[in-house]
């Protein structure tokens, strides 16, 4: 069987590193909000820590807390404070530190570490819109993205007054801190088609859902690898028995797409991460080197663990069937690719 | 009641999508084409806009007619 397309990308060079680690970037498209990128010599593990470190670990600006003055909307206050919360703010992680890491150890912050936006609006003789446009920001920078996010709508009569403190904060601590809409990566396939047995019958290429494959001048040709999911629609199309075209993930390599929210260019959002990863990797490593490692481990938790996977053991060995078990989970594991998901 | 800031499950603005939104569908364009167009593309925030039914103008007219309607019955 010969390896005939890896496809427009050129990415062959990303997958198969060998036994070292090395890490290999290639960036596929970047927009205002999306970054789009394989990454190679890596597994899934460090891909997934990745991508959790972009959920949870990367740093925005939202605002946390409110002060109402006056709020005679139809959204009541918790509510209302509720959609403000989730507005997302342009961030500048340079100028502002997390309230943990500020010294002014204030509960509202203090210049370094929150901005205070004021939002003051009434309505005269028309019902309108308070809109996220309305917000005024003591730091120009760190505003809403979009000005047009309806918070409520006010009845001639109505108003509402608040000051709204913003600060940074993670995903960790509250859905709304998440900078990323979307960080998922997917397995990159390898496509291969026996040459000499394919009889060119455009089969696959009609069958497979994401136009992966084009015939030019009669020959079934690869357009684009990285549109595949590894859905098997080609396979089971293909006429020839068996298959002439086989699609496997790769191992090493991973196409990954964020979306930021808007807080933060998406380029910057993945430095940030690996940034962020590689201190806690360190962090990590230095615990190791110092023995210091049972301090971060529950003992409950892991007599708890050890427990409950004793009286499994005891079961199994009634049963006797020991290595079938064994091997039933390993297969069931290997079959899991759908990564993007947690 | 109002359309919700951001995605339930993926986490993506959509609130500021609302108004282009309902504009055109109620001008007659198919939503599909409306959805595309203000760049809302995974089903789950497809499923925020194309589900919402926007009930606070219907809140609203309660206090608009404040003045009129009066619970004692005065006016
Ligand atoms: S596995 Fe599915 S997506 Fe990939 S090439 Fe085959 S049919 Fe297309
Ligand atoms: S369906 Fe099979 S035989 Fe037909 S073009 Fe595709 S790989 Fe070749
Ligand atoms: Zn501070
Ligand atoms: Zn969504």
């Amino acid at each position: 069987m010969e390896l005939v397309s890896r496809g427009a990308g050129g990415v062959a060079g990303l997958s198969g590193s060998g036994g070292d680690m090395v890490l290999k970037v290639e960036v596929l498209s970047v927009d205002d909000d999306r970054v789009r990128f394989l990454l190679g010599g890596v597994d899934v593990a460090f891909t997934n820590a990745l991508r959790r470190t972009l959920i949870m670990d990367v740093p925005c600006m939202v605002i946390d807390d409110i002060f109402f003055f006056d709020n005679s909307s139809v959204v009541p206050d918790e509510n209302l404070a509720h959609r403000i919360g989730f507005v997302p703010l342009r961030t500048d992680l340079d100028r502002y530190a997390l309230p943990g890491d500020c010294d002014c150890g204030s509960e509202l912050g203090c210049e370094k570490c929150r901005v205070v936006l004021t939002l003051d609006v009434a309505a005269e003789t028309e019902t309108r819109t308070v809109y996220s446009g309305d917000f005024v920001s003591e730091d120009p920078a760190v505003v809403p993205v979009s000005p047009s996010i309806p918070l409520t709508k006010i009845a001639p009569g109505q108003a509402v007054r608040l000051e709204a403190y913003a600060r940074l904060g993670t995903g960790k601590e509250h859905a709304k801190w998440q900078p990323v809409s979307t960080a998922v990566y997917q397995h990159v396939a390898e496509i291969e088609v026996d040459e000499d047995r394919c009889t060119d019958c455009a089969e696959c290429v009609k069958a497979c859902p994401r136009n992966v494959f084009a015939m030019e001048e009669g020959k079934l040709r690869v357009v684009d690898v990285n549109l595949c999911t590894i859905c098997g629609e080609c396979e089971k199309a293909c006429p020839v028995d068996p298959t002439a075209v086989r699609a496997r993930p790769l191992d090493d390599l991973f196409l990954l797409t964020v979306e930021s929210t808007g807080c933060l260019e998406p380029a910057r959002l993945v430095a940030e991460a690996v940034r962020i990863l590689s201190v806690k990797l360190d962090e990590f490593a230095g615990k190791v080197e110092r023995g210091e490692t049972e301090d971060v481990i529950d003992v409950y938790a892991v007599a708890e663990v050890e427990k409950a996977r004793l009286a499994r053991g005891s079961i199994e060995d009634v049963g006797g069937d020991d290595e079938d078990a064994v091997s039933d989970v390993g297969a069931e594991d290997e079959g899991d690719v759908d990564s993007d998901v947690e | 009641m109002i359309i919700p800031v951001r995605c339930f499950s993926c986490g993506k603005l959509v609130g500021d999508k609302w108004e282009s939104f309902s504009k055109r569908v109620a001008a007659g364009e198919h939503p599909k084409e409306a959805l595309d167009d203000v760049g809302v593309e995974r089903y789950c925030c497809r499923r925020m806009l194309l589900s919402h039914v926007d009930l606070i103008d219907d809140i609203l007219e309660f206090h608009e007619k404040r003045e009129v309607v009066d619970i004692r019955g005065e006016r």
